[in-house]
Parts: structure tokens; C-alpha cells; sequence
């Protein structure tokens, strides 16, 4: 019984709380960024089905991006997340920068984290 | 008959003595009521509490100081300071009709108007000091005002170097997203793989009926910049110079405390004077009262007889 309220005004005040029930503008950024991502390394989907994630996710992804740079609770907010968010354009406003740079969203990002063609072909398999 | 006459008039000048020498004492009192005036003044209930800074700091400047006059002639004190500007006007019209009195009269009538001509400029004076005061108190709380406000303002800029960065970094990715806005959406919404979004679409929509919001309130005379010598100034410029009028009108009255003490000095000199002047007659008078009664003025009556 005791357990049973307790757990009770725990979620009661959990609710209460705005913060916690509300995702800001970046925070819903970087979960979107992180689905697309994943979307985009997993082994688990073909080759179509991974192609038709990443347009949704991309437009999704250019919507939160706008919504990002235009929220006034943003600007000048001086945290860890929002310098590390601008810190890197190319990261952070993925489909965007990809546009900009004529790339797909894949080879855009695996540019920014360092992984080319050349240095893919130049690699070779050995035992660590 | 003309002894009694005699009596009344040196109790005439007895009495118009003992007046000026009151008058010569408040006149002289007058001088330190001049300096000493605030803590007299301050139990009155002339104030101003003006409104709440955070509500004058989202003010337009050109709108700034209106408000702030506006919300001083609601107070008290303002009410206080017209009351002793009509006082002092009366006072002066008083003054007027007095001189005009004392040119035209002789006799004691003339020295009882010189008098009351005394005792006006004095009240005169010490109207005109109370009006100081509370000009004073005005001006002060105006310069803690415009001081507050200046703070406002201040705190809404940027404190330290990694904000303004940050700010800077965020400043150029708006510019490079809107560069690629348009390419973006002919290559994302315009490619018949998807169609824009709600949000795009939305967005546009509201983005419209914003600037044009934003032009009208851009136009709008009562949002239009402030001017100082006919050129446009930022709100905290056009701040800082009302609060280096409101101290430059400060300094003008400590100036015209100077005046004040200096007419008061006056006020008390004359009735010094006037005091003087009436000792000299009233000695005058009892020298030929001796005279008459000396015993060589009789001798006549023992050598003719």
C-alpha cells in the first residue's frame, strides 16, 4: 500500500513538472538525428527500405533544423548542448549542410566523421 | 494734547521696532531655512513612486520619456509643486501691488507697508525654496529612474565573451540556413518524393502576416526612434542623455539655491535697515522732546518779566 502511493505522487510530480514532459527545439533535433542515423547504419533493413526512412527522416529533419535556428529560447543560451550544437554546422543541421554541399545525407555525414571512399578502399582486413 | 500725541507715536515706533527686529530674525532664519529645508519637507507627503522599471524598459524610446512625465504628473508631488507654483505666482503679484503701495505712502503709513512689503518677500522666499525642494526631489527620483532603466537595458546585452561567441555562431548558422533554404526546398519538398510540410507551409504563412505586423509597427509614430539635435539615437543612448538632463537640472538648482540665499540675505539686510532708519527717527524725535524740556529752554519766562 505504502509502495503503492509512493510510486503514485512520484509519477504525480513528475507530471507536474513542465521541463521534464517538454523536449526543447535541439533535444528534438538530435533524437530525430540520432533515428536517421541509426536508420542509416543499421544492418537490419534492405537497401529500399533504408532509402525510404532517410527521405522521410530528412524532411523531418530539415523541418526541426529550421525550428531550431528560429527559437528565441535558443539564442544566447550558453549550455553545453547548445555550444556543442553549434560548435558544428555540418553535424548538427545535417540536411541542410548535405543540400548545400550537393551530397547525400550518408555521404555528407560519413565526410564530417571522417570516413571517405578513398579511405575505405584503402583499408584492409587484418586480426587486432 | 501734543504730548499724548507724542507718546503714541514713539509707541507707534516701539512697536514697528519690535516688528523689524522680528522681522531682521526671520529674515536671517530664512537664510538656514533655505539650506536646511529637505528633512522639513520630507515629512510631507509629496512623492512620486514611478512605474515599474521592467514595464518602461520594453517602452520606445521616443515613448520613454512621455511615459515617465506622464506617470510624475499622476503623483503627488507634482501636485505639491503646482500648488506652490500658483503660490508664488499670487505671491509675486502681492509683491507687486506692495511696491506700488509703498512708492505712493508716507509717513507710518509708509513704514508699516515697507514692513509688510518685508514680510511678504519673505514668505516669497521661502515658497520659491520649497518649490526647490520638491523640483529637487523630483529630479532625483528621475535620475534613479533613468538610472534603473539603464540597467535594464544593460542586462539584456550579452555579459561575458562565450555568450557573445555563442551568439556570434549562432548568427552565422542563421544566415548559411536561409542561404540554402530555397535550395533546400526545391531539392527536398520540390523533388515529388514528398510534399511540404505542415510546418513549412504554416510557417510561410504566419512569416507573411508577420512582416507585415512588423512593417506597420516599423511605421508606426508612437514606435519611432528617439532624436537627439534631429538625429535618430538606440534607446540607451537617448536613456543616458535624459539622465544627463534631469543631473544638469540638478546642478541648475544647487545655482539657484545660491540666488535664494542671497535674497534671503537681502530680506534680512532690508528689514536690518529699515530697523536702523526707525531707531534714527525715534532718537531724533526723543532729542527734541529733551530739548523742550531742558531748563534753558525755559529761561525765557525768568529774564523777561
Amino acid at each position: 500500500m505504502g509502495t503503492t502511493l509512493k510510486t503514485t505522487f512520484l509519477a504525480l510530480a513528475v507530471l507536474a513538472l513542465p521541463g521534464a514532459a517538454m523536449a526543447g527545439s535541439l533535444e528534438n533535433l538530435e533524437r530525430e538525428r540520432a533515428i536517421l542515423l541509426e536508420a542509416m547504419l543499421t544492418p537490419a533493413v534492405d537497401g529500399g527500405e533504408r532509402l525510404d526512412k532517410l527521405a522521410i527522416g530528412k524532411r523531418r529533419l530539415v523541418d526541426l533544423e529550421r525550428i531550431l535556428l528560429r527559437d528565441k529560447s535558443v539564442v544566447g543560451k550558453n549550455t553545453p548542448q547548445v555550444r556543442k550544437a553549434f560548435e558544428n554546422y555540418d553535424l548538427t543541421f545535417l540536411a541542410h549542410a548535405s543540400v548545400e554541399k550537393n551530397l547525400s545525407l550518408t555521404d555528407h555525414w560519413l565526410e564530417q566523421v571522417g570516413v571517405s571512399t578513398h579511405s575505405l578502399m584503402s583499408t584492409r582486413v587484418g586480426r587486432r | 494734547m501734543n504730548r499724548i500725541n507724542t507718546t503714541n507715536c514713539r509707541q507707534d515706533a516701539r512697536r514697528s521696532s519690535r516688528l523689524l527686529a522680528a522681522t531682521v530674525a526671520s529674515g536671517f532664519s530664512l537664510c538656514f531655512f533655505v539650506a536646511a529645508l529637505s528633512p522639513a519637507l520630507a515629512e510631507e507627503q509629496a512623492v512620486w513612486r514611478p512605474a515599474p522599471t521592467e514595464r518602461l524598459v520594453k517602452l520606445p524610446g521616443a515613448y520613454l520619456k512621455k511615459a515617465i512625465e506622464r506617470d510624475f504628473s499622476e503623483s503627488g508631488l507634482a501636485d505639491a509643486i503646482g500648488d506652490r507654483d500658483a503660490r508664488i505666482a499670487l505671491k509675486a503679484k502681492t509683491l507687486a501691488d506692495l511696491r506700488d503701495a509703498v512708492d505712493e505712502a508716507e509717513g507710518e503709513v509708509r513704514t508699516e507697508l515697507r514692513h509688510q512689503f518685508l514680510a511678504e518677500k519673505r514668505e516669497y522666499v521661502k515658497l520659491l525654496g520649497e518649490r526647490q525642494e520638491l523640483q529637487r526631489k523630483q529630479l532625483r527620483t528621475k535620475i534613479r529612474v533613468y538610472e534603473r532603466i539603464l540597467r535594464g537595458l544593460e542586462r539584456k546585452a550579452p555579459a561575458n565573451e562565450a555568450t557573445q561567441q555563442l551568439l556570434r555562431k549562432q548568427e552565422e548558422a542563421r544566415e548559411r540556413l536561409e542561404r540554402s533554404t530555397l535550395n533546400v526546398d526545391l531539392k527536398v519538398f520540390g523533388s515529388g518524393v514528398g510534399k511540404e510540410s505542415k510546418y513549412s507551409r504554416e510557417y510561410q504563412k504566419n512569416l507573411g502576416a508577420i512582416q507585415g505586423l512588423m512593417t506597420a509597427l516599423k511605421d508606426h509614430p508612437m514606435n519611432a526612434e528617439a532624436e537627439l539635435d534631429g538625429q535618430q539615437v538606440g534607446k540607451k543612448e537617448y536613456v543616458r542623455q535624459l539622465a544627463a538632463n534631469a543631473e544638469s537640472g540638478m546642478a541648475l538648482l544647487d545655482q539657484e539655491d545660491t540666488i535664494l540665499g542671497y535674497m534671503a540675505k537681502l530680506v534680512a539686510l532690508d528689514a536690518m535697515a529699515l530697523a536702523e532708519n526707525l531707531d534714527e527717527d525715534l532718537a531724533e524725535e526723543l532729542d527734541a522732546e529733551d530739548e523742550t524740556m531742558s531748563v534753558s529752554s525755559a529761561i525765557g519766562f525768568f529774564i523777561n518779566r
